[in-house]
């Protein structure tokens, strides 16, 4: 067998293995798509007849999708903010010294990483019903997943910190650059694209973030897309392909972004975690 | 004033300042709860005495109720078979994948980063997708099984008490087999090919070169994912309350699902609290056993 035919090989099979772990994915949209009667059709049918495509405007309406997707904009971008502005300097700190402080420092920050956000919520409810920051329940939010995602995003982007090699900002700091000056200069655009990376993910569990809006916000109109499609999903519900026109809406932005700039993310991914 | 402001610019007060803050802020919302959370869970607390610190002191009161509670023993049986049937599943099918993506064929790097997907999805999108395709009368799951014979009726996956938890393992798995897979190709790929390549000069087969080098090498990379992915399943939420939310009769509840119940649902915030303290006793010591695999770090 030549090594040409032995990739093509390779690749059918490789194809084949993604079609299947992928599958949940296609049934999701392609039930959204269905009627309601073919939808509970035996033997399932693996195309739909007649698409639907007007489900997803009319799900969109009727769930009122505009307002928890912007919610869950609004939700997501300022964690990142807020965990990018304090996480970009802690994540440097931690990647340019080495000595005991530092490994205290590291290991108290993977610490709290790996409290379930399940059990640290009544405390956090606790502290903000005390503190008043309660009455603006999306900022609650904002805080708590701040708090619970930051420690990934300094373990990722201490990586690429760990990445720059230190004697471009020594060389900057000999010419008359201040501290501030190479930093910001010098080292913040090398590192710029695991940063980027690291936004992105952070972004995408915020998108998708459910314990803390869940018990923390109330009012309706400022839940976020996981709260409503929880809420959509009753115990004896048979609405399936509308749940699965909602979820189809919810994550296809994730999954282009994703998609689109995959193997950055991968990489970025792969730097952190492990090493 | 003015050594404080070049201290700020351009010397230690600098470097303090940006790890002081972070860490102030983690502090403040991390690890005060966590004290409270302990703290709480040795005293008296109801709905009214919520916002005190000062409460009566029951001492280890919470959890004698706790463990008398009949579902206790079950729950804490439901939260082992979870994390020992997802981690399992997750790491063995990501190892199988990875290895099979390891042969690198043209197009191998950019599909097995597309299985990723399942990862980033919101937990609750991926709940939602399973719950319906273990659906009793019309999941699609039950469907193939059936055509390859491997059932003969219908299984109800969500509602069937010696299944439900079955139905959120399979979702766990699904969920973060992708992630076992890329972070195990990651310790594959650091494996030096010649050793390979000296093993087959001496006459190693492949079965002998998977047990004496692959294994071995990629012992840490192992110890970390195990210790990471007991860290992920221990904090899976979003898939309980998407799929069985702990019932039917709290056949497929866990720890971190009933302890969220109680403080929420119920209202019996000590017992939430004696729960959390149980389950991050567990969670620390797992976690000091991955920073101990991941202490063997290069500086690039």
């Amino acid at each position: 067998m030549s090594e040409t035919t032995k990739n093509r090989l390779l690749l059918v099979f490789a194809l084949l293995l993604a079609a299947v772990y992928l599958f949940p994915l296609y049934w999701m949209y392609i039930t959204a798509l269905k009627t309601g009667s073919e939808m509970f059709a035996t033997p399932p049918s693996f195309w739909p007849d007649d698409p639907q495509w007007s489900i997803f405007p009319f799900v969109f309406q009727l769930k009122g999708m505009g307002q928890f997707l912007w919610n869950s904009t609004v939700i997501a971008t300022g964690s990142v903010a807020l965990i990018a502005v304090l996480g970009t300097g802690a994540s440097y700190v931690l990647a340019r010294y080495r000595n005991v402080w530092i490994d205290v420092g590291l290991f108290l920050v993977l610490m709290l990483q790996v409290l379930p956000a399940s059990l640290m919520i009544t405390p956090i409810f606790v502290l903000f019903t005390l503190t008043g920051i309660l009455d603006f329940p999306r900022t609650a939010v904002i805080l708590a997943i701040a708090a619970k995602s930051m420690p990934f995003f300094i373990v990722l982007v201490r990586a690429t910190f760990m990445s720059v090699p230190m004697e471009l900002e020594e060389a900057a700091l000999v010419d008359g650059n201040s501290r501030v000056g190479a930093f910001w200069s010098i080292v913040l655009p090398l590192a710029r694209n695991g940063i980027l990376v690291a936004a992105i993910l952070i972004f995408m569990q915020a998108f998708g973030e459910f314990v803390y809006s869940k018990s923390l916000i109330q009012e309706i109109e400022l839940q976020p897309s996981s709260v409503g499609l929880n809420a959509f999903m009753g115990p004896n519900t048979n609405e399936w392909n509308r749940i699965m026109a909602f979820a189809s809406i919810y994550v296809t932005p994730i999954l282009a972004t994703f998609v689109l700039l995959q193997r950055r993310i991968v990489s970025g991914l792969t730097s952190g975690a492990l090493k | 004033m003015r050594r404080l402001y070049s201290s700020l610019v351009d010397g230690r007060g600098f470097d303090l300042c940006l790890i002081g803050i972070p860490l102030a802020f983690l502090i403040v919302l991390s690890g005060v709860p966590l004290v409270y959370n302990v703290v709480m869970s040795f005293q008296a607390v109801d709905m009214f005495s919520l916002g005190s610190f000062i409460r009566p002191w029951v001492g280890f009161d919470n959890y004698r109720q706790l463990i008398a509670q009949p579902e206790f023993w079950p729950i804490m049986g439901h939260t082992a078979t979870f994390l020992a049937a997802s981690i399992a599943g997750q790491f063995l099918l990501g190892f199988a994948l990875a290895l099979f993506f390891w042969l690198n064929f043209p197009g191998a790097s950019w599909l097995r980063g597309l299985f990723l997907v399942s990862w980033v999805m919101p937990g609750l999108v991926v709940g939602a997708v399973w719950n319906w395709l273990l659906s009793g009368d019309f999941g699609v799951f039950n469907f193939v099984l059936h055509q390859l014979h491997i059932i003969s009726g219908n299984v109800f996956w969500r509602s069937d008490p010696a299944f439900a938890l079955w139905s959120v393992i399979i979702a766990n798995i699904w969920l973060g087999t992708s992630f076992n897979m890329i972070m195990l190709s990651v310790g594959l790929s650091s494996i030096p090919a010649d050793l390979y390549e000296a093993a087959e000069l001496d006459g190693a087969g492949a079965l002998t070169r998977f047990w004496t080098i692959t294994l071995p090498m990629m012992r840490s990379s192992i110890g970390a994912l195990v210790s990471l992915g007991l860290i992920f399943t221990l904090q899976q939420f979003d898939l309980f309350a998407a799929i069985t939310a702990g019932g039917p009769n709290n056949s497929s509840n866990v720890a971190q699902y009933w302890a969220w119940d109680l403080s929420f649902k119920q209202y019996d915030f000590a017992k939430g609290a004696a729960i959390s303290v149980i389950m991050i006793v567990v969670v620390m010591l797992a976690s000091v056993y991955y920073v101990r695999s991941t202490r063997h770090e290069v500086r690039g």
